[in-house]
Parts: C-alpha cells; sequence; structure tokens
C-alpha cells in the first residue's frame, strides 16, 4: 500500500457506498468487519497513514492509475467478447509446444483447495500430500532419465538449459567456458541460454548439424579443452529422432565436458535412456503431461548425476522418517537456495512450478508405465503415418529428414510454403511454414481426428 | 563457553586454523568457527594441484543452518586434501583440530601474518 487511499479520487466508488448505506453502515456490518483507521492511528500515535510509509518521493506514482470502472457484468460481458474474437484453428503446429489429452482426473485432484496454494511447502507438518506428489513427480523423472537426481522443477524447458549450462560452469570437473548448441536450437531457447550466460564466464557457440542430428565429427571439430558442455535434443525440435548421442555423450566425456540432453516426459518413455547414452545432465518441458499446449507457460524438468547434487537448481524434496518412524517428505538441501546461500546459491530462482508439476505428477501416474508407453508409441506412429500420407501427394516430399520422427516432422512443399500455410489457415488448420518450401505438422491424439481434412486441404491446395 | 584455542597453531581472523608442519601447512576451522556453524553436513574442497592466494575462497562448508566460504589463510598449492569428510563432514565438528581437518597447503609464505593463540582466544 503506498500513501493515503482516502486522497485518492474514487467519486463513483464514494456514490455506491452511500447508495449501499441503508443495507450496512461502514461500522455496523455484522458481516464485514470494518476499522477505522483513524482509532488505529491513535493507537500507535501516529497522526496519519502518510507517516506510516518511507517511501521517496521519486518512486511514487503520484498520479491516479486511469482504470474504469465497471460492473462485474460489464466485464464478463467485455471479456467474453474478446475472447470469442479468437479463432478455432484446429493447431498442427508443435514445435516445442504438444498437445495431449489431459484426464479429467488431473483438474479434478489438482484443484482440490490442499493443493491450490501459491505457498511453498516449507512446512513438512502441513504439507505431506503435496511433498509426496513432488516427490513422486521427481521419482518418475528419475525413471525416465535414468539419472539418481531430479529436483521438482524449474520454469519451462529453456531456464532448465540455462540452469544446466550455469551448473557446468560451477562444478569442478568441468575447466571449460563454452556451451556448444546445434543448430537447431530454438530461438527462444538460446536467448534465455544467452540471458543465463551473460556475466559468467561461459559464452554460446553453435555447432553445425548434418540432416538435423548432431554430427560426431562436426561435433569433434568443434569440441576443445575449452568446453564445458554440449547440448543436444531428442526428439529435436523438428520431431528427428537422435541417432548419434552415445557418440555424443562419450566425445563430451573425451573432452572433460558435460552432456545436456534436452527431451520431455512423454519422449523420454520411449526413446533411449538418457543416463545410457552418457548425459549428465536432462533438461526438457515436463508439461507435456497435465497441461494443454498454452503456448507460453512450461514445466521445466531437470535430472542430473549424483555427484552435482549439491550444485542442483531449485527445490529438492527428500524422502525421511517422523518421529514415529514413518516415511514423510521434506524440502531438503536448502543451503544450495537463495534464502540460505544468498549470492551464492546455485540459482536465482527461487520459486517453482510446483501446481503444474503435481498435474505432471497426477497425469503421469493415471497412465501408468504402460499408458505412457503407448502414448510415446502413438507420437512415433502417428507422425509416420500421416508423413506417409502427406507424402503420396504430388508435390509434397515428407519427412524431408529420412529418419526417425517423433508427434512431427517436416515437409517440402512447391513451391511457396508461407501460401500453402495461409490457404490452409483459410481451411482451419494450422501449420508452420519454415523458410521458402518447408512446412512443419506436428500430430498428436488431440489433433487427429482432422488428420484427413488437413490431408485433402493440402491435396486442394497444390492440386 | 570456553573453545579450545590450541596453543601452538596460527590463526586467521576468518577462523581458519594452520598447522605448519615440514614445509606444510595443515588447514581447518576452529572450534568456536564449528560451534557458531552448527551439525556440518557437507564439506567442498578444492582438487590436489589448485593455487590459492592468501584470502580467496578456496572451499565451502555447509552445515545445517548456514553456508560459508573457506578462505585461504596462505598463499600456496593445495597438496592434499581430507577425503575422509565426504563421507564424515561431522569429523569437523567432533574434532575440529584433529581428524576434522581440511586441507594441506605447499605454502608460499609463512604463517607470521596470522594470529597468535592469544591474540585469536581475544578474538572469540
Amino acid at each position: 500500500m503506498v500513501g493515503n487511499p482516502s486522497r485518492r479520487d474514487h467519486s463513483d466508488h464514494a456514490s455506491r457506498s452511500d447508495r449501499a448505506r441503508p443495507f450496512g453502515t461502514r461500522a455496523g456490518s455484522p458481516f464485514a468487519p470494518t476499522v477505522d483507521p483513524g482509532a488505529m492511528l491513535d493507537a500507535v500515535g501516529v497522526d496519519d497513514l502518510e507517516s506510516l510509509f518511507d517511501i521517496p518521493a521519486p518512486l511514487r506514482f503520484g498520479d491516479t492509475l486511469g482504470i474504469e470502472s465497471r460492473s462485474e457484468q460489464d466485464v464478463v460481458r467485455e471479456v467474453t467478447g474478446t475472447l470469442s474474437r479468437n479463432d478455432s484453428l484446429t493447431e498442427f503446429l508443435g514445435r516445442g509446444h504438444y498437445e495431449h489429452y489431459v484426464p479429467s482426473l488431473v483438474d479434478h485432484l489438482a484443484d482440490r483447495s490442499e493443493f491450490l496454494t501459491s505457498y511453498t511447502q516449507y512446512q513438512p507438518e502441513v504439507t505431506q500430500g503435496f511433498l509426496q506428489a513432488l516427490f513422486e513427480y521427481q521419482s518418475l523423472l528419475v525413471e525416465l532419465t535414468g539419472l539418481p537426481v531430479a529436483n521438482c522443477s524449474m520454469y519451462d524447458a529453456a531456464t532448465a538449459l540455462g540452469e544446466a549450462a550455469t551448473l557446468a560452469g560451477r562444478v569442478r570437473a568441468v575447466e571449460g567456458s563454452t556451451v556448444l548448441v546445434p543448430s537447431y536450437l530454438r530461438r527462444e531457447f538460446r536467448e534465455v541460454l544467452e540471458n543465463y550466460t551473460a556475466g559468467t564466464d561461459l559464452t554460446v557457440e553453435t555447432v553445425g548439424t548434418v540432416d538435423g542430428m548432431v554430427d560426431p565429427e562436426t561435433l569433434a571439430a568443434a569440441l576443445s579443452e575449452d568446453t564445458a558442455m554440449v547440448y543436444a535434443e531428442n526428439p529435436t525440435v523438428e520431431g528427428v529422432v537422435e541417432e548419434h548421442l552415445s557418440e555424443v555423450g562419450t566425445l563430451a566425456d573425451e573432452y572433460g565436458a558435460l552432456f545436456c540432453l534436452g527431451s520431455d516426459t512423454v519422449a523420454l518413455s520411449l526413446l533411449q535412456e538418457p543416463a545410457a547414452v552418457g548425459a549428465d545432465i536432462v533438461v526438457g518441458d515436463a508439461s507435456v503431461l497435465g497441461l494443454p499446449a498454452a503456448h507460453g507457460m512450461g514445466l521445466g524438468l531437470f535430472a542430473c548425476r549424483e555427484d552435482f547434487l549439491r550444485q542442483v537448481p531449485g527445490r529438492l524434496v527428500g524422502a525421511t522418517k517422523d518421529e514415529d518412524g514413518r516415511r514423510a517428505y521434506t524440502l531438503t538441501l536448502q543451503t544450495r537456495e537463495q534464502h540460505i546461500r544468498r549470492e551464492r546459491a546455485t540459482s536465482n530462482i527461487c520459486t517453482n512450478q510446483a501446481w503444474v508439476a503435481l498435474r505432471a505428477a497426477i497425469h503421469a501416474a493415471s497412465l501408468g508405465p504402460g499408458g505412457l508407453l503407448s502414448l510415446a508409441e502413438q507420437c512415433h506412429r502417428r507422425a509416420e503415418t500421416l508423413a506417409g500420407r502427406l507424402d503420396a501427394i504430388d508435390g509434397v516430399e515428407a519427412p524431408v529428414r529420412d529418419c526417425h520422427h517423433f508427434r512431427e516432422f517436416k515437409m517440402r512443399v512447391d513451391p511457396d510454403a508461407q501460401r500453402v500455410a495461409a490457404a490452409l489457415r483459410s481451411r482451419g488448420l494450422a501449420v508452420h511454414p519454415l523458410g521458402a518450401d518447408e512446412l512443419q505438422v506436428c500430430v498428436t491424439e488431440a489433433n487427429e481426428h482432422r488428420t484427413d481434412d488437413l490431408v485433402s486441404a493440402v491435396e486442394g491446395v497444390l492440386g | 563457553m570456553e573453545f579450545d584455542v590450541p596453543e601452538h597453531l596460527r590463526y586467521a581472523e576468518t577462523h581458519e586454523w594452520t598447522d605448519e608442519h615440514n614445509g606444510t601447512v595443515r588447514v581447518g576451522i576452529t572450534d568456536f568457527a564449528q560451534d557458531e556453524l552448527g551439525d556440518i553436513v557437507f564439506v567442498d574442497l578444492p582438487a590436489e594441484g589448485e593455487t590459492s592466494q592468501r584470502g580467496n575462497a578456496f572451499g565451502v562448508i555447509e552445515s545445517i543452518k548456514a553456508v560459508s566460504d573457506l578462505y585461504a589463510p596462505v598463499v600456496g598449492t593445495v597438496v592434499e586434501t581430507n577425503h575422509r569428510l565426504r563421507d564424515q563432514p561431522e569429523l569437523v565438528n567432533e574434532e575440529p583440530f584433529g581428524a576434522g581437518w581440511l586441507v594441506a597447503f605447499d605454502p608460499d609464505e609463512g604463517t607470521d601474518h596470522l594470529l597468535t593463540a592469544a591474540q585469536y582466544r581475544e578474538q572469540v
């Protein structure tokens, strides 16, 4: 609170209060306790509210906020009207945002009031349920990555990548200061990574790829004693399933660099286990489970080797025993974090995505290991099937890359990708145009029912 | 409370002790420091061969309630670290001047610039 609210001009509000008075005066309402600021000020011996605050004049906002006052009903009508202007395109977009069906069970459990809290689980005595769910989320990541330590979330995949880089810069086992990223890395990830490394000794360099994959020979030429970390994705942002990850892991190891692999919780259910290909850190997006594709909100997964335990960013939930010897959960190793370690903390991030992680954990648990694997297999099969159907159309080559794909793939069209994307858009279908003659298409159970429409629309546009 | 301040050691104002012996300087934290920190749960020590300037942070010591940098009391090269602390960090609490030592330096200087036991006793 800044300044004295009674000084502000709220004529509209004041007149409504006057009208309301016959039903309960300020002092007399039996339902809403009201206080008399004057009596409180008298009690503490202060003349006015203003003297309780010591905010320098230049920092004060002296103007009115200029917010028009409207009734709730008016606001609902206006917002609904604005929302109705959204298009209703069926998205085949992907490229980092994936829509999977979220069982209603997830909403039902996650919306319980015990879970709908902005408070961190600092008090184990009152948050065992939430802590257990977060511990299970971590355990899920440990099983999927094969790495023994996982935190209970970062903001999103890009910040998790940034944290991986700064971890590489901190650990004693790593001497280098260059972070090598593949040329397919999304611009947004690159920018977040650059933000993280600004102000550290780390620099980011791009390594060329061959056929959309990290190429061991090209990587070997780029590696040096100065390399701190090598990053690759599986699947890549183009849906390509990487084929040389073991070689990447071995090469990184030879140069004393860490190997950081980007993936997601569905893909990890099917693809090679990161620990088995020598990954030291796994980052990525865990919100493929539990959340609809919101094109913004994410859930950063972060897992790593046990010897980096004290260097892990973010919150960790540990299992322990209570006074009576029963299994119990608590936030642990908090001396890494900012509220204790201050400027020497492992990360500037001092919050996380607990509720989103809860949703991801519930979704994963409701699918079970078999359900997760089946979902992942469908992600592979659907992409290959749709690519095959599009490839049969004259003027289309799909997929462009000759390899396995997961959820999405690139297709080459003749003659103009922008024109094709615009024509599909006018038929209610959204795809990514990339460059002059390529489109990227993503298919999951959420849009599979429109694949016939997509195929015939592409035929129509090119025919 | 009376803290142990052995007479034959030299002390840094930042509560490290040094023991110069046969050309190496062994370093630990004092009885007072371990008591202030509380139960030590982790000690992060440098690799052997690392060099250190006087006053530089050469490691980190972590207790259940605080994290502190360890400052090098002398200029020198790390020749040995106390590996037992990896599994038994509580040795720092139990025997701060004995089995709970941290690192040994091959020093490029003596320890005369450090506090004597009497001077350190004044400080704590």
